[in-house]
């Protein structure tokens, strides 16, 4: 098994064989994004791997830079600028400001410029009927001008193409008649046929731009694994993580556009279910940011909808991730009272920290990590990069801040692990949950070198460093299933005479959804949801749960039920005399996939470590103290760090906090918790 | 009281000037025009491909013309 996960700066390849976990790690590449793949591939092999799975988020940051390809967009007329409104939402902070602009507005960095964005002479009804025939004449007439402007896709999106597609799908044809097969087509009745014709645009605009951009590399990783040897299956993963075989992914690509956080939390979901932690905050500490998400109850948090900016919504199945901007990389910087601030800004992958020795003078939570003694200037990252000390103090030492040399680098580390502390802590409350029952997984290079501080923050029950911390986003991918999913739109109020309509709707689906399988389908269960609300809402509860069977009036009684407890779950309301309304009906049909193996060692009683060393730990307190550092490899399960130490392993750093205390269990995780008992 | 008279046009319209020897750069176009429009941030002088409808120029302009009031300069 492969695992790939192609982020901005490194692309990270894990490989599984029997059961011992190899890396690699590979610079991205912005002209050649498959040649960075291809070489992680290369160099561990992919000879008799059953599975390549691969996440990046290269479709992201495309759309975020807005290095987009040129694209069209055609609507009914008079609807062109439903790209430019959005759904008409401003946020909080913008509710009285005049100058707020929205980010993909005309006024700002549109997907689509307003002049590719042609209205259609037609109309179709909500209820799926004509009310002004398609325009052939007129429609060729826009195709032209599109033609002559050389676009390389068109995204369709028509009103009410989601009850009746008769239009939308004449267009395409018109569309490839008059500018040729080499353009790419996403109509939204096949890309996202879903009601609200906002998100159903904007969703579509993002296929066809997604075509564009993951077409060629696809097929070109494809077509070169196979040169490689490789005879098993290319998997995309998905913005939930679950897989799809390349093809599939390449049918609708929007589902593809944002994969790599989504990864990280299936990776803990799967830890936590072999460790017997079903509730977990997971947070991914980045060089610029750190993503938090949450898994309760051995489930992650899927929301039905994706916000790329803000209002920018893309009806994807998407885990849900928020994002601080303080990571590995974060600038120290001074604020016009004098005192220290870290982030939102960070220093990159070029030039990086200024400890990199790669021209970088502005000094970065990285650098207060190597001041202090937490890091090792000499086995950085597997000893590839040399960390400067001199560099690092120096750009300390240029912060034009009244305050104290000791106290820079010891407020540098510290806020850090505050603000990402703040987030975690923001995330909890807004589901609702007690942190105490929840212990936070820490991943991502810079994971085990800051979140442990987290402890003396928050009352988390513990904090867990998963084995491979700095490659745990792309373990996930292969710790997921494959997952094969449709959905559709009508309003229908539920009562008994509705069951009919909406067994049907369900019916036709899941028939869809095994056809398109196969046999690979049989056997297995189809699992049933829909978002409904309360009649006179605007808006959704998603998830909610189908029971298995066929829907009669007798079952559309325990469906509205369902929905009723749903409601108050998430709003903390009930309002069972209210009659309920199906918007989105959704199956979704789980492949089982072969996954890393978390295999827990027999039974072992706690023995304290042998250190391999002592260092010394500066700036954190008002003396310099004396500190034991560990080797990962070293550890093995029951064995016990009392803080303050430090644990290296390869890519990755743990810092155990004083009055802290590390135990390594029986997957090789290393927990902490406060305090020197548990 | 009325500044102007009544417009004696069923509808009001902008005047829009021909531009010569240019050429819209995206779907080469040659009928271009220039005029004034109302946008997001204001009033907009704009030289337009009337085919595709692309800007080839954009700049602001003032609401009232060449009138500068004195106020607003105050």
């Amino acid at each position: 098994m492969i695992g790939v996960d192609v982020g901005g700066t490194f692309t990270d390849v894990v490989a599984i064989r029997n059961g011992q976990v190899e890396v690699t790690k590979v610079p991205s590449s912005r002209v050649d994004p498959a040649g960075s793949v291809i070489e992680g591939a290369r160099r561990l092999g992919v000879e008799g791997s059953a599975v390549f799975n691969h996440a990046s988020t290269m479709g992201l940051n495309a759309v975020l830079e807005r290095r987009l390809p040129k694209v069209a967009f055609l609507t009914t007329e008079g609807f062109r600028d439903v790209l430019d409104r959005g759904s008409v939402h401003r946020p909080l902070d913008a509710q009285t400001d005049p100058a707020w602009r929205r980010t993909f507005g005309d006024a700002a960095k549109p997907l689509v410029p307003r002049y590719l964005r042609r209205g259609i002479v037609e109309r179709k009804t909500a209820e799926g009927g004509t009310l002004i025939p398609l325009d052939e004449a007129q429609a060729r007439h826009e195709l032209g001008i599109l033609g002559r402007c050389g676009v390389e896709g068109v995204a369709i999106c028509l009103i009410n193409a989601y009850v009746d597609d008769e239009h939308e799908l004449r267009l395409r044809e018109l569309v490839r008649e008059v500018l040729g097969n080499e353009v790419q087509v996403s109509i939204s009745s096949a890309t996202s046929p879903l009601a609200k014709e906002y998100e159903r645009a904007s969703t579509t605009v993002i296929d066809v731009i997604m075509k564009l951009l993951f077409t060629g590399y696809a097929t070109e990783i494809n077509s070169d694994l196979v040169g490689l040897g490789f005879t098993g299956q290319l998997n995309f993963a998905d913005c939930a993580a679950n897989l799809l075989p390349w093809e599939e992914a390449l049918e609708r690509p929007f589902r593809i556009l944002f994969a790599g956080p989504a990864a990280g939390t299936v990776s803990s979901g799967h830890l936590g279910a072999a460790i017997g932690r079903p509730n977990l905050l997971c947070a991914d500490v980045g060089g610029t940011s750190t993503d938090v998400s949450i898994i309760v109850g051995g489930a992650p948090f899927v929301q039905n909808t994706f916000e790329i900016e803000h209002d920018l919504i893309i009806n994807a199945l998407s885990t849900e991730v928020s994002s601080v901007g303080a990571g590995g990389g974060s600038l120290v910087t001074v604020a016009s009272s004098g005192g220290i601030l870290v982030g939102p800004g960070s220093a990159g992958a070029e030039p990086g920290p200024a400890c990199y020795g790669r021209g970088g003078t502005q000094p970065t939570v990285t650098d207060a990590a190597l001041l202090i003694g937490i890091l090792d200037g000499e086995g950085f990252a597997g000893g590839a990069i040399a960390l400067d000390r001199g560099a690092a103090e120096r750009a300390f030492e240029s912060l034009d801040s009244p305050v104290s040399f000791d106290e820079r680098v010891r407020t540098a580390y510290r806020l850090a692990a505050a603000h990402m502390a703040e987030e975690i802590l923001n995330v909890a409350v807004r589901h609702g949950v007690d942190i105490r029952d929840f212990s936070l997984m820490a991943y991502g290079a810079a994971g085990g070198m800051l979140l442990p501080s987290v402890l003396d923050l928050l009352p988390l029950r513990e904090i867990i460093i998963p084995p491979h911390p700095g490659l745990f986003s792309a373990l996930g991918l292969l710790s997921a299933d494959q997952v094969y999913y449709e959905s559709e739109s009508a309003y229908v109020v539920f009562s008994g005479t509705s069951a009919a309509e909406i067994d049907a709707v369900y019916s036709v689906m899941e028939e869809r959804l095994r056809e398109r399988l196969g046999e690979a389908a049989n056997g297995l269960p189809v699992r049933r949801s829909f978002d409904g609300r309360l009649v006179g809402q605007s808006w959704e509860t998603p998830f909610v749960q189908i029971p298995d069977g066929p829907i009669t009036s007798e079952s559309m009684t325990q469906v509205v039920e369902t929905f009723h407890d749903a409601y108050e779950l998430r709003n903390g309301n009930r309002f069972d005399s209210f009659p309920v309304e199906g918007v989105t009906y959704r199956v979704e049909l789980v492949v089982p996939a072969e996954k890393v193996a978390y295999t827990p060692a027999g039974q072992v009683e706690a023995f304290a470590a042998v250190p391999e060393g002592t260092l010394t730990l500066r700036y954190l307190f008002d003396e310099p103290v004396s500190a034991e550092w560990f080797h990962r490899k070293n550890l093995s399960p029951g064995a016990t760090v009392a803080g303050p130490a430090v644990i290296r392993e390869e890519l990755s750093t743990t810092f155990v906090a004083s009055g802290q205390l590390a135990r390594v269990g029986l997957c090789g995780e290393i927990l902490i918790t406060s305090g020197s008992e548990e | 009281m009325h500044t102007f008279p009544r417009p004696q046009s069923q509808r009001l319209y902008v005047d829009r000037e021909a531009v010569q020897d240019a050429q819209c750069p995206e779907c080469k176009g040659s009928t271009i025009r220039a005029y004034r429009v109302l946008s997001e941030g204001g009033w907009w002088h704009v030289t337009k491909c009337q085919d595709c409808l692309n800007s080839l120029e954009r700049s602001p302009a003032s609401p009232l013309g060449s009138f500068v009031p004195l106020g607003s300069t105050v």
